[in-house]
């Protein structure tokens, strides 16, 4: 049974940084296109509890935005990432070193939760162009004319390109991420039509989905579901990815 | 409705500020800056800003000599300007109560504050009870145990109180807990911001319903000695009572000054001195002189006092510091206790432990050859009594 279309959230350095070459060779091997993977930071302000326990415990095991990095220097056996993180660290980091960085590794796309377009269109452009492109977001409050903005200003690299690097990032709720109960079905419907209407570029559902059935709503509107909490959570607990995802796939609604 | 923000989002040589919020705030950040400017040009909004000021806040605050305690550290001149003399006791009313307008005029029916010393937070729960809207508050739980009064208070005029229990329990993880419920709720419910950072326009926003305080008091100081002090000194948390304060005196050929909370020591994590050892970083939505580490990640602080106990400078003020048109200095936690203890025995007038932070610098200023100073004594020290009466041993 196929698990895409799906993109699934890990916390870099939980359970462990050592863990995560192979926690993404297991992706691989489940077929997984593209993975997301957070970049711990202290003051996580998009992310609810679990994101932001997880992150914590990451940091409080050494889980350096370096260190990350360098541990996902040179794996092959690994999913395209995006790498989702806050702005500070990488601001810190710089547009040199981050590039000098991430030039090893499979990091394709990055999903600056703090940045909003415009905002550091300098440091944005040299990333763009070093081969690292930020994933658009759009929010429930997301008027369709600041989508298009949005769209225009991270523009599509067109169907040549990786998924990872393609897509765009439709929020599911108000709020931050976290494990949800069922789903609102009918106003993500019309927000995935109306976007559609805007842009050709495959379309990743996120926040709050972790049940089997949110998740597969999601595929038959035609967009991939993106899976964190509940995800980071059972890994967390001792699961593996196999074990925390299939159970998930079930077709029916 | 694509338009980007009308306003300057950012300040000075370096552009701090800036709106570095997620995807989901953005409109909300819009709409306000919208409502914002169409506010402060409408004469309505105006009028009942100015009459729940004066009528409910108390204000004009005094601007009161304080001879005894100017003779006593050998200064000529000292004046007071008394934001504790306001209705809940600080500055942070002026802001509150303005904002709490403006989101009813948003049509907003909830409000969402963060507080950290908690007069914010009763402020705010104050302006909400006053105006019917429902009203949630996020504290750290530290912060709730040392500020145990204001708790009670807002708990009184109907607010909802949230413990926030991750991290320090201080300001910061309450400003992470607010944005995050707000962006939750941001289809009815309204955050006001208590201090001047945060994403665009919350610095503008608190600057500008602050600034009343410098408006009235250099008034006052002209009417009352009929020239201008060499010195305009205040606290400075996030820096709302301190751009409230000195912004007003931007023009004038005078030494202002801001201080920082000193806390226990130098080392990162003791305590909330932005200038000594931060470097620019985001952090709630702005680029400013920030606490952290080489990761990016926020450091630790400390401070006796809950509302200077925060990682960052507001951006408007750090970058007056950087443009060199405001001096920062600090005052540790020791120094703010004898500036308390002095203004009490000397004055008859409690200080709130932020504002003691201010009035331990003036031994300094006087070592410096400085003879006439006009302090803003941004909130009365109820809240702190039980901080007194421990480390003073009264
Ligand atoms: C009495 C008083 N002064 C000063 C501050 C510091 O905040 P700001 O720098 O925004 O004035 C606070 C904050 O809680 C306060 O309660």
């Amino acid at each position: 049974m196929s698990l895409n279309p799906l993109l699934p959230f890990l916390m870099a350095g939980d359970p462990s940084l050592e863990a995560l070459p192979a926690l993404l060779a297991e992706a691989k091997a489940l077929g997984l296109e593209a993975i997301e993977l957070g970049l711990p930071h202290s003051d996580p302000i998009a992310d609810g509890p679990v994101l932001q326990a997880a992150a914590h415990r990451a940091i409080a095991r050494g889980a350096t935005p370096r260190r990350v990095l360098e541990s996902l220097a040179g794996l092959s056996e690994s999913p395209d990432i995006i790498l989702f993180t806050y702005l500070n660290p990488l601001f810190q980091m710089g547009a040199e070193r981050l590039k000098q960085l991430l030039a090893p590794t499979p990091v394709r796309a990055l999903l600056v939760v703090d940045l909003p377009f415009g905002e550091e269109s300098d440091l944005e452009a040299t990333l763009r162009t070093a081969g690292y492109p930020m994933v658009p977001l759009l929010a429930p409050t997301t008027t369709l004319g600041r989508a298009r903005q949005i769209l225009l200003d991270r523009p599509d690299p067109g169907p040549s390109a990786c998924f990872a690097q393609r897509f765009a990032y439709v929020v599911a709720r108000l709020g931050v991420t976290g494990t949800g109960q069922g789903m609102d079905r009918e106003p993500i419907s019309r927000r995935l039509e109306a976007l559609k209407g805007l842009t050709e570029r495959p379309l990743a559902v996120g926040f709050g989905l972790s049940d089997p059935q949110s998740l597969s709503v999601i595929r038959t509107m035609g967009a991939t579901p993106v899976i964190g909490s509940a995800l980071v959570q059972e890994l967390a607990e001792g699961r593996s990815l196999r074990e925390a995802l299939t159970p998930r796939m079930v077709d029916d609604v | 409705m694509t338009e980007g923000f009308a306003l300057p989002t950012r300040f000075g040589a370096q552009s701090l500020g800036g709106c570095y919020a997620p995807e989901t705030l953005m409109q909300p950040l819009l709409d306000l800056e919208a409502a914002f400017r169409a506010a402060s040009v409408d004469p309505a909004f105006l009028a009942e800003l100015r009459a729940e000021l004066r009528h409910f806040v108390g204000r004009p605050t005094p601007l009161t000599p304080a001879p005894r305690l100017a003779a006593k550290l050998g200064l000529k001149v000292l004046f007071l300007k008394r934001e504790d003399l306001t209705h809940t006791g600080a500055h942070k009313i002026n802001n509150a109560l303005a904002q709490a307008i403006l989101a009813r005029r948003m049509g907003k029916t909830e409000i969402i504050a963060e507080t950290g010393a908690g007069q914010h937070g009763v402020a705010t729960a104050a302006a909400c009870a006053r105006l019917g809207l429902a009203c949630t508050v996020y504290m750290g739980v530290t912060d709730m145990a040392r500020q145990a009064p204001n708790v009670a208070r807002m708990r009184l005029f109907g607010a909802k109180v949230m413990p926030v229990e991750a991290g320090q329990g201080t300001l910061k993880e309450a400003v992470n807990e607010a944005l995050r419920a707000w962006a939750g709720q941001c289809d009815r419910a309204h955050y006001i911001l208590g201090s001047a950072l945060g994403p665009h326009p919350f610095p503008t926003l608190v600057r500008s319903f602050q600034t009343v305080i410098g408006e009235e008091a250099r008034a006052q100081v002209m009417d009352q000695s009929g020239s201008l002090p060499e010195v305009v000194l205040a606290c400075a948390g996030g820096g709302s009572n301190g751009l409230g304060l000195l912004v007003p005196f931007l023009g004038d050929g005078l030494r202002r000054v801001a201080v920082e909370a000193g806390g226990y020591g130098t080392a990162l994590g003791e305590h909330a001195a932005r200038l000594d050892g931060g470097h620019m970083g985001v952090l709630h939505g702005c680029k400013t002189l920030l606490l952290q580490d080489e990761h990016g990640h926020t450091a630790e602080t400390a401070s006796i006092s809950a509302g200077l106990d925060y990682p960052a400078l507001g951006p408007e003020l750090a970058a007056l510091v950087l443009d060199g048109q405001v001096e920062v200095r600090r005052a540790s936690d020791e120094e703010a206790l004898t500036g308390a203890r002095m203004l009490c025995e000397n004055e008859g007038i409690l200080p709130a432990l932020e504002s003691s932070h201010a009035l331990a610098l003036l031994p300094a200023l006087v070592a410096e050859g400085v003879a006439t100073v006009l302090l803003g004594l941004s909130g009365r020290g109820d809240k702190d009594l039980s901080t007194y009466q421990a480390r003073l041993g009264i």
